[in-house]
């Protein structure tokens, strides 16, 4: 067991996967020489050589139609795409052809390919480095969808991630890639995908979230347990697939739900999460299911800490839910 | 006297009179020049408004659309042909990165009056591809507006709103519709964006759908009537953002009941955002759970058969309604 952050914990799934399969490869904009721009993978080209961690030039289509090609040939590439904001010119690559290519070849093509990419805002990046692109890829079937929000599931998710024979996207929340820290053993782990984890237990209100808004919904947990009211927060972990058997689970027992994320509200995830619990557990709802989310607009420099979702405006939706 | 025209000549008809009364109105896109458009959309528009204003482009989704872009900051009012929708997703980054952003990270000082038009959806046998509904990947996305308009008179009028928006319109048609023909007035009009349409009257249950797959669910809404006695009220958004939600709550505080209609994949498609404020500021009218009809979460199938499988029909939209009225 050591103590790490999230990047200490990613490094050493990249670390541990490279060493155990010849054909996991590591590319992306400076993650060779330089480490990567947040250091998840330094040192580990020095490690395992130029064919196996490499840079790539400025061209996100093509580090990801590589990576398509490399999985179509029986590799397991984990490109970086430096920030999620940056994927969009490989969406095409990824809704496309990435997606849909074991449907597509009967079968006979998978597509064992991990997309590690930063997500979320909190660090002053502005328009361009704060995005939280889920909704979209979570929307096409075909990718599964992967959002740690603590070092030991960040290990073990991402090792599972590459061990997976299907396309991951798996998004780090970056806001908190040093902040959370924690107990990780220093040799390899996987944990399912699709499995929720209960990061509080309350009979109150079920709080579902992922990613960084873990930590805001645990301190809304800590506010609102001073006023009596006992949230039941649940980590998801995993949007595709997702664990819907625990949430629903949990809002059988509140009959409360709020559910918290940082992309734009309007489409976001929480509208699927809110849609399914309104059709398969209607009849447990005492109050609208409340939802927590960024604001429907371009992502603020200026303004983003009032745009995130924090603690207070989680606690106020769960007195809102609870006093319905 | 209204005519009867097919969807493509409504949409003809919408670029031709906003070219004529807007020099700065100028179309851009795969073949939309001398080939008229792969859905003959834009016939006979090169030789009358010239070279200057129909472009034939080079197959590169993201170069146009970001010349568009460009184009539309400086003052002119650019119409994209996507010649399908799904093309799109080429210039995914263009849309969501720069035409969606620019107003605001300009603090006003800059719009992008574009509009991004083309088929969308289904359109028999063209596979995984060639099928999707992009809509919800645009509706997610703040800065843009996403229209799906469902008969000829309105492809026309809200084609014509997009055009004269000064906010970028992503304006998605279906490819299997350009020869549906109806009624279109005479003369000059224009229909609101944002503003949706009851196109059935009822008493029984909501049902909220648009584009082509409404027709579906018209058809299913007279089955119900005739076989089952339960009276649909459909209610087409015609816009999907903004979203007219409260012509969606109204209906549902008359029906008490539910159901959304729509092409494209269930799990996290624009069905899950209307469920989510039906639930959210009808809770107390809300008598049954409300229900989503609508593709399998598959990419689209080949085969005819499969497609027909995948794609919201007659029964199972009746199926939901009935289940929602507990009948």
């Amino acid at each position: 067991m050591s103590v790490m952050n999230i990047i200490q914990a990613v490094h050493s799934a990249l670390d541990s996967e490279l060493a155990r399969d010849p054909d996991v490869v590591v590319f992306g904009e400076d993650v060779g020489r330089f480490g990567g721009v947040f250091r998840a993978t330094d040192g580990l080209q020095a490690k395992y050589g130029e064919d196996r961690v490499f840079d790539t030039p400025l061209s996100e289509a093509g580090i990801v139609g590589t990576a398509i090609g490399m999985a179509a040939y029986g590799m397991r590439p984990v490109p970086e795409i430096q920030f999620a904001d940056f994927i969009y010119p490989a969406f095409d690559q990824i809704v496309n052809e990435m997606a849909k290519m074991r449907y597509r070849s009967g079968g006979r093509i998978g597509q064992p390919v991990t997309i590690r990419t930063p997500v979320g805002g909190g660090i002053r990046g502005g328009h361009y480095h704060s995005q939280s692109p889920e909704a979209y890829f979570a929307h096409t079937p075909g990718l599964k969808v992967v959002c740690p929000s603590n070092p030991y599931d960040a290990k073990g998710l991402l090792i599972s991630a590459i061990r997976d024979d299907d396309p991951v996207l798996f998004l780090e929340p970056k806001r908190v890639y040093r902040a959370a820290r924690g107990e990780v053993p220093d040799e390899p782990y996987t944990l399912p995908l699709g499995k929720a984890a209960r990061v509080a237990e309350g009979e109150h209100v079920t709080v579902l979230t992922y990613g960084a808004t873990v930590h805001e919904a645990l301190k809304a947990a800590e506010i609102a347990r001073g006023e009596g009211l006992a949230l039941d927060v649940l980590d998801l972990r995993s949007l595709v697939p997702l664990d819907e058997e625990a949430i629903l689970e949990s809002v059988a027992r509140t009959g409360r739900v709020v559910i918290v994320h940082e992309a734009p509200r309007n489409c976001g995830f929480g509208a699927e999460l809110a849609a399914r619990i309104a059709e398969k557990a209607l009849l447990h709802l005492e109050c609208p299911i409340e939802r927590v989310a960024g604001f429907d607009t371009p992502f603020p420099y200026t303004l983003e800490m009032d745009y995130l979702p924090d603690a207070k405006r989680i606690v106020a939706a769960a007195r809102r839910a609870f006093s319905y | 006297m209204p005519r009867t025209l097919q969807v493509r000549e409504a949409l003809n008809e919408a670029l031709a009179e906003e070219m004529e009364r807007d020099e700065r109105v100028f179309v851009m896109g795969e073949e939309v020049g001398h080939y008229q458009g792969a859905y003959k959309v834009t016939r006979g528009l090169l030789e009358r408004f010239g070279p200057r204003r129909v472009w034939d482009t080079p197959i590169n989704e993201g170069g146009f659309a970001g010349i568009g872009i460009g184009a539309a900051m400086v003052g002119l009012r650019p119409v994209i042909e996507f010649m399908t929708f799904n093309f799109s997703l080429v210039a995914f980054d263009q849309i969501v990165n720069n035409a969606a952003k620019i107003r605001q990270m300009s603090a006003g000082r800059l719009s992008v009056p574009i509009v991004f038009r083309g088929g969308g959806g289904a359109a028999r046998m063209l596979a995984a591809q060639h099928s999707q509904a992009t809509e919800p990947y645009y509706a997610h996305v703040p800065g843009l507006k996403v229209v799906v308009p469902s008969t000829p008179a309105e492809y026309k009028g809200l084609l014509k709103a997009s055009i004269r928006d000064d906010n970028p319109v992503v304006f998605i048609e279906s490819e299997l519709m350009y020869g549906a023909k109806g009624e279109v007035p005479d003369g000059e009009y224009v229909i609101p964006l944002g503003v949706a349409d009851v196109k059935r009257p009822g008493t029984d249950c909501t049902v909220v759908s648009w584009g082509r797959i409404l027709h579906t669910a018209l058809e299913a809404a007279e089955v119900l009537a005739k076989e089952h006695g339960i009276e649909c009220e459909v209610v087409d958004p015609r816009t999907l953002r903004p979203l007219d939600e409260q012509a969606i709550f109204a209906s549902v505080r008359k029906t008490n009941r539910c159901v959304v209609v729509h092409e494209g994949w269930r799990y996290g498609g624009v069905g899950a955002e209307v469920v989510d404020r039906v639930q959210s500021s009808c809770f107390d009218w809300l008598d049954a759970p409300v229900e989503r009809v609508c593709n399998v979460d598959v990419p689209q199938p080949y085969a005819r058969e499969l497609e027909e499988l995948v794609l919201p029909s007659v029964e199972r939209v009746v199926d939901a309604v009935r289940r929602a009225s507990y009948r």
